[in-house]
């Protein structure tokens, strides 16, 4: 085994453009493993982690890039550095010299009705760019995350004291008059509006009202901790008083972990004056209705939020429901008779956060004892996120798994692994997935993830197992990806295929005794 | 509801003119959408200097 690296001074890249050159950097024969990486200290302790470390790496700077190979052969490492080389040229990074637009001030001088900061930087540097925003008049979207919480309670102080909407940080996606910031999926505009503090919460509850024929007015993520004590729901109260004032939005739907109960006491207030129809639901709470303004109405998943929301747009309140049609109930059963004795437990692998946390709560409610990485009730914590343990869901998007790598919806190659990983247990029984389409998305996901599947069902059949493979996917007819084409290869996978989260957790848990 | 001036129901309102700063593929999903955007090269300031970058914007 053979490794070497090669240091380009001052050439900054974005790390998607990085993770490209990664992916065939990797697919080079020989290659046992790779690195594309600036030169920030957290990558560099990636590198260590492969074995590279040199005086080269040692002295390199956030703004150099870094690019490492472990290979069989030492010619074969100097051939795959010099192909990532060309590669880099081809494209040329960003210098100082050939740019023109260096910062967001000269940004706005160049267009000084510009309304809006996407920054998407890494979250060390994320708080002093969207204070420059701020300070610019610009609203923000903050999709970077490790962005550190007093900088998030001061930005959103500024806002609120501007009239200003901070969406994050941590915001996975927006959907502001039909267009989608981040990781969104193309939805309609209609009567819906939706508020949510959970990203991938936010692209389910948009993908279901429109794939039920109905639309999205404006769909607001606020961050992770927006309803937490310490921020105080500071811009889930900007955007509720907008979608209040806002005459496309009839209904507000609003999706979030539980928010702290004096949050919750104000945000019930706040709901009430909307003068409009509210639908809640809170991940993991059990619905208290005591004290709940007639207006809002709380449900407990996503499916029966849009449901609902879309029965209340109508004028037709509507009774959701969460069941599984007779159809997937004998299809389960058929697959339930084909499990072995040994074959016990049920694991997600999952990219989506309110996903992950969905799952527990669903499948909390039918009486299994479920283990995590980002656990519904703490004392069901998996002590080493990449070792599961009984029935477990693991969010691979959690900050454990995307410190210094691109999020799983972008990149699957952490969840082929784990995929892989889960395969080779002999108790494991069903296998969990979720699929998100979307623009900026990863735009063959189904692909990255399917020959793990394939290996894993074949290795199980090889030894008498049947291994069960449930995948939901979250996205529309107008997505990037093609939502038929990537449904259909996860079907020849082996996959029973859902179109909710909620319905596959069902599904899953339906599998098993 | 308090009744504070707020700016927001303009950005719902439309049109969105947007400043990038960061991923390229951001900037390439909104032209894509027809949303006018203006992408900053931005690169570590200070070379990445946490210091250096406080200091800057506190001169600044």
């Amino acid at each position: 085994m053979s490794s070497g690296f090669k240091v380009r001074p001052n050439q900054y890249f974005d790390s998607i453009f990085l993770m490209g050159v990664n992916k065939r950097l990797s697919a080079i024969d020989g290659v046992r493993q790779s690195a594309v990486l600036m030169g920030s200290p957290a990558n560099k302790r990636l590198l260590a982690d492969i074995g590279i470390s040199g005086e080269g790496v040692d002295v390199a700077g956030p703004n150099d890039l870094l690019l490492a190979v472990v290979a069989d052969t030492s010619q074969i490492v100097e051939d795959a550095l010099g192909r990532s080389e060309a590669w880099i040229e081809g494209r040329g990074g960003v210098s100082p010299a050939r740019t023109s637009v260096r910062t967001q001030a000269r940004a706005v001088a160049d267009r000084p009705d510009a309304n809006l900061a996407v920054l998407s930087i890494a979250g060390e540097y994320a708080a002093a760019e969207a204070r420059k925003a701020l300070k610019a008049g610009l609203h923000v979207f903050l999709f970077s995350s490790n962005v550190p919480l007093e900088d998030e309670i001061a930005l959103k102080r500024q806002a609120a004291e501007q009239g200003l909407l901070v969406m994050g940080p941590d915001c996975g996606t927006s959907l502001i008059g039909g267009k989608g910031l981040g990781l969104a999926n193309a939805v309609r505009r209609g009567a819906i509006g939706v508020i949510a503090s959970a990203g991938t919460g936010l692209q389910e509850f948009a993908c279901q009202v429109h794939n039920a024929g109905f639309g999205i007015s404006h769909a607001i993520g606020t961050g992770s901790r927006d309803l937490s004590a310490a921020v105080g729901g500071l811009s889930t109260f900007a955007a509720l008083e907008a979608l209040a004032r806002d005459p496309g939005t009839e209904v507000i739907a609003l999706l979030s972990k539980p928010p702290a109960p004096e949050t919750l006491r104000r945000l019930l207030t706040r709901l009430e004056e909307s003068g409009k129809p509210i639908v809640g639901c809170f991940f993991g709470a059990r619905p208290e209705t005591s004290g709940l303004p007639p207006s809002v109405q709380l449900v407990q998943t996503i499916d029966e939020a849009a449901q609902t929301a879309i029965g209340r747009a109508q004028g037709a309140p509507v009774a959701p429901s969460l069941q599984l049609t007779p159809l997937e109930k004998e299809l389960a059963n058929s697959l339930r008779a084909r499990r072995s004795h040994g074959q016990i437990w049920l694991r997600g692998v999952l990219s989506g956060g309110t996903f992950c946390y969905q799952a527990q709560q669903i499948l909390r409610g039918l009486g299994l004892e479920v283990r995590s990485n980002t656990p519904l009730d703490q004392d069901l914590g998996l002590e080493d996120p990449n070792r599961s343990l009984g029935h477990a869901v693991i969010d691979m998007g959690d900050e454990y798994f995307t410190l210094a790598r691109p999020h799983p919806m972008i990149d699957g190659t952490l969840r082929r692994e784990r995929i892989l990983a889960e395969g080779r247990d002999p108790e494991l029984a069903v296998l969990l997935l979720d699929i998100v389409l979307g623009f900026n998305a990863s735009m063959d996901p189904v692909g990255e993830l399917s020959g793990a599947i394939i290996e894993s069902r074949r290795s199980a059949q090889a030894q008498g197992r049947d291994l069960a493979v449930v995948a939901s996917v979250c996205g529309t007819d107008g997505d990037p990806q093609d939502l038929a084409a990537q449904a259909k290869m996860l079907e020849d996978a082996g996959a029973v295929v859902f179109s909710s989260n909620a319905r596959a957790v069902l599904f899953s848990a339906a599998l098993l005794d | 509801m308090e009744k504070k001036p707020t700016n927001v129901m303009d950005l719902l309102e439309g049109p969105i003119i947007a400043v990038n700063v960061g991923l390229n593929t951001f900037a390439e999903s909104l032209k894509q959408q027809n949303v006018e955007v203006v992408q900053v090269e931005w690169t570590p300031p200070a070379g990445g200097n946490k210091a250096m970058i406080e200091l800057l914007e506190k001169l600044l």
